[in-house]
């Protein structure tokens, strides 16, 4: 392959590094107006009343919205309506606050600073409710009721079930059963680019929205419903974005307080939250708590397992029933298991809300997961290498969607791994029992499928346009979240054409131009989008080389073309370049060449396994990681320093939520504790070990783009329950839960030389 | 009441009448219209914001933009040595990854541009050291340190002048 496989200039970078790529915080319009919001100071209560007759009366203040005077659309604050991952269950502003710093009351104003000091001249009375911030208090007898939408003792949808042959008859055939309960922290996504948006109305009743989000259409979609407009009054743009990590797919409150503000005003609005509003108005990842039970035989074979989970939503829906389906399905695999029986819940609590973020629910259950793996190991004196590779997923097993596996990817990645590791050795090497500082190794692995197929009916569609000068153009719907996707998608474009990647322009970030796209989230861009803008492009070269057979009367078929040059194959004197085709011709218009691909898929998954060395130091309880060794297999890398970057990056946060990272509610009043980046402490540059990335493509996958998969989630995922197992590997002590601070280590170190003494 | 301030930025000589509470970046931003330089928190956390200021850098969220009377202001947009040619960090950052979603890029970027001035062979612990004030939250770091070690060699290679 000429340009698949090959870390091209990333077409998005250059505006990157020297200042000129547009974020939608960065747009500025004649005689636009700043809007804010006002957050509730209490965390369960319903408004008595709002007074915003000294607000109104400020100089300068434009606009004051309250529930009183925006549309009450009951909506989807998530961009799936109608699928099973996402609740209906938001106003745009509520009679009823249901967590602490939900918005209450928008102003637009001359300037931020006095829409800012504004806030604070509109009165708000509550009455006060009972609330619950736990799962185990929202699930009480008698706890109060925050979604009169929901179901029974504050759950957001009917318990997921997940059964596989029959439980009882494995553990009846276990040599050794283990149990145990798990319980997974607050980490939230933590993107630098704070939410943002700007909007603005023409004189036709069109609304442009310029906003930081991963789901274009589906902003669109939901706005259009909430304020009645049709599809083609709503232009949602976005060129680059700051990051988002799943949690951008919602539309958060200000995307409809910010439209109705510049309706009013009838002037454009721009609205971005600080970094405390993105930590208390954003979305973070579900709070879980797991109980997992496994029957082992004696020679490791996992023969029964069982687990319960509960995720904490806070107070909305958002992806609760998504990330507790997929979070819950995926025990059915990695470690293959015959007799599986898996219970799933998602309930609303008064804390700030859970979100999507990657990793989507896995993270939470195969931390607990792959920790036991580790347990039943040293239970059964065993390798745990030996024992994950023993039970590992591997071809034709059933994934957690129910499709077959392809390839051996995982067995393939603990293999490549343990190797990389030198694990054989580091199995037989002395530990120092007494030292201050004490170094252990452990390992975790992680499956995650490419788009949310079959949970949500996904398809990608690119359009490809050949110009008159043999360059072409890409149209897609996919987002640029970072991630170098548009890069990966031109490169395929150029791959299937024959053309040099210079020659491909990527057009995206336009609701009113470019192709429907659910957006950038689930490993999907690559896997989906790629083999349809392969598709396209395979139509369009279709269509050239029909053109260039006529002309020169050869079969099209024994045409080639590569480097832009179209040739007749075997015949090296009979060349064109793919300019000269296009072009017009005495007699011969130029071509319009324009090929369309939808691809709905089938399902694919990728797979990790990372090895981890930390040390923990036995006098303050502080845990350093290392070293990682990150072994991926994601079918054909397109972009292999893009592809890198990923895992890097995932690596960064998992060691976060693992370590570090945890957004704090107070659960007395349900106030966020740590909204800011000096108290929500995630890995800086000091912070970060070196990682030996390794990425193989030994299981391609027929459904992708030359069998490339997705990456954006799996590297966030494994990490957790290597260093897990990496404590207890250097210090003889199991934690159980995320995240492992040193006050934790130095009592569990305090109780296990108690207990040994 | 606004204050007239006399700034040089990029090399071009400004004068601006600015509100004495408006942050240097605020300024930067929405007054000069240099929206390369990013808000990450506002509140000095992330260096998103760093400029150089008289040579050095700092967070432009905490410097006022009245403070800066006849200062000497880098921003991102001032790093090209021509319009037609990258700065070497600029370069190796499009080159070896260190650049994901980019919104920390200016920042890591003149960072990296202080410390190499400063410090123009500096040791992977000493880049880990200077950009310690910056938050990125894509590349797990690995990748920005590579950029800015080969755009040092690159440098005092004298391969690609400054």
């Amino acid at each position: 392959m000429n340009v698949v496989g090959t870390s091209v200039k990333r077409t998005d970078i250059i505006g990157k590094v020297t200042g000129t790529a547009q974020y939608a915080g960065d747009v500025k319009l004649a005689g636009m107006l700043h809007g804010k919001i006002k957050r509730s100071t209490v965390a369960h209560a319903n408004i008595k009343r709002i007074d915003i007759s000294r607000a109104v009366a400020f100089p300068g203040v434009k606009a004051v919205l309250t529930h009183e005077n925006v549309p009450r659309v009951l909506h989807y604050g998530s961009p799936h309506p109608r699928s099973a991952s996402v609740t209906c269950d938001q106003y745009i502003l509520d009679r009823k606050v249901r967590y602490w710093g939900e918005g209450v009351a928008a102003v637009a104003a001359v300037s931020e600073e006095i829409a800012e000091e504004v806030l604070d001249l509109i009165d708000v009375e509550y009455e006060p409710l009972p609330g619950v911030f736990t799962v185990e208090a929202a699930q009480a007898s008698g706890a109060p009721v925050i979604h009169e939408t929901g179901y029974a003792n504050n759950l957001l949808f009917k318990p997921v079930v997940v059964t596989r042959g029959d439980v009882a008859k494995g553990f009846a055939q276990a040599d050794l059963i283990i149990e145990g309960e798990y319980e997974t922290g607050r980490p939230t996504p933590a993107y630098m680019e704070p939410n943002v948006c700007v909007c603005q109305w023409d004189n036709t009743g069109k609304l442009t929205v310029w906003v930081s989000t991963q789901t274009a259409f589906m902003v669109r979609g939901i706005l259009a419903e909430v304020l009645g407009l049709p599809l083609h009054k709503v232009r949602v743009l976005v060129d680059h974005m700051g990051g988002g990590f799943g949690a951008k797919q919602d539309l958060f409150q200000h995307e409809f307080l910010c439209a109705l503000l510049a309706k009013e005003t009838r002037h454009p609005v721009r609205m971005e939250y600080t970094r405390g509003e993105t930590f208390v108005g954003g979305r973070s990842r579900h709070p879980c708590k797991i109980w997992l039970r496994q029957g082992f035989r004696k020679d490791g074979t996992v023969v029964a397992r069982e687990a319960r989970m509960t995720y904490n939503s806070g107070a909305y829906g958002s992806h609760g029933p998504g990330v507790t389906i997929v979070g819950t399905s995926a025990l059915t695999s990695l470690y293959r298991c015959e007799n599986v029986h898996l219970e799933g819940r998602c309930v609303y609590t008064n804390t700030p809300i859970a979100g999507a973020y990657r990793g989507y629910g896995v993270v939470q259950t195969y931390y607990a997961l792959d920790i036991q793996m580790d347990e039943a190991a040293a239970r059964l004196g065993m390798d745990p290498v030996e024992l994950k590779l023993r039970n590992a997923v591997r071809e034709g097993d059933l994934a957690p969607s129910g499709h077959p596996i392809v390839g051996h990817g995982l067995e393939d990645c603990i293999r490549r791994g343990a190797q990389e590791a030198g694990w054989e050795q580091l199995r037989r090497r002395p530990h120092e029992p007494d030292g201050t500082f004490r170094r252990g190794w452990g390992m975790g692995c992680e499956m995650h499928g490419s788009s949310a197929y079959p949970g949500i009916k996904e398809q990608g569609n690119a359009i490809v346009k050949m110009n008159e000068d043999g360059t072409a153009v890409l149209l897609t719907g996919a987002a640029g979240l970072g991630t170098g996707a548009h890069t990966a998608l031109a490169q395929i474009v150029a791959e299937e054409l024959g053309l040099r990647f210079d020659d491909v322009a990527v057009v995206h970030g336009d609701t009113d131009i470019v192709p429907w796209d659910i957006g950038a989230f689930a490993s999907h861009t690559t896997f989906m989008v790629g083999r349809a803008a392969q598709m396209a492009a395979s139509e369009v070269k279709r269509q050239l080389l029909q053109r260039v057979g006529e002309q020169i009367e050869v079969a099209p078929e024994d045409l080639e073309v590569r480097d832009s040059v179209i040739a007749v194959r075997g015949v090296a004197a009979k060349r064109m370049t793919v300019r000269e085709a296009m072009g017009p011709k005495p007699g011969i218009p130029a071509a319009n060449l324009v090929g369309n691909g939808t691809y709905t898929p089938t399902k694919s998954y990728s797979f990790a396994a990372h090895f981890v060395e930390v040390q923990v130091d036995t006098g303050t309880g502080q845990i350093d990681v290392l070293q990682v060794v990150p072994v991926h297999e994601v079918g054909k890398v397109v972009h292999p320093v893009a592809a890198a970057g990923q895992i890097e990056g995932g690596i960064q946060q998992g060691i976060g939520h693992t370590l570090t990272e945890d957004y704090i509610v107070d659960l007395t009043n349900g106030r966020s504790l740590n909204a800011g980046f000096v108290d929500y402490k995630m890995p800086l540059s000091m912070d970060m070990p070196p990682i030996r990335t390794i990425i193989l493509e030994t299981a391609p996958d027929p459904g992708g783009p030359y069998g490339a998969k997705g990456i954006g989630e799996d590297p966030i995922i494994a990490i957790g329950p290597a260093i897990a197992n990496a404590i207890y590997d250097a210090v003889g002590v199991r934690f159980r839960h995320f995240p492992i601070t040193p006050e934790q280590v130095l009592a569990a170190l305090k109780d296990k030389t108690n207990a040994d003494a | 009441m606004k204050r007239v301030v006399e700034v040089t930025i990029n090399g071009e000589r400004h004068e601006l009448a600015l509100e004495p509470y408006r942050s240097l970046l605020d300024v930067l931003r929405n007054e000069v219209g240099l929206t390369g330089t990013k808000k990450g928190c506002d509140v000095g956390d992330c260096g998103a914001c760093t400029v150089l200021l008289d040579g050095k850098p700092v967070n432009s969220c905490l410097v006022l933009g009245v403070e800066v009377a006849g200062c000497d202001i880098v921003t991102i947009e001032g790093l090209q040595p021509d319009p037609e040619r990258l700065h070497p960090l600029q370069e190796s950052f499009m080159k070896h990854g260190g650049a994901q979603c980019g919104f920390c890029t200016p920042g890591f970027v003149m960072m990296a541009k202080a410390l190499l001035d400063e410090n123009p062979n500096p040791t992977e612990e000493e880049i880990r050291f200077g950009i310690a004030g910056n938050i990125c939250r894509c590349t797990g770091y690995t990748r920005i340190v590579t950029a800015i070690q080969e755009a040092a060699k690159e440098l005092s290679e004298g391969r690609s002048p400054a």
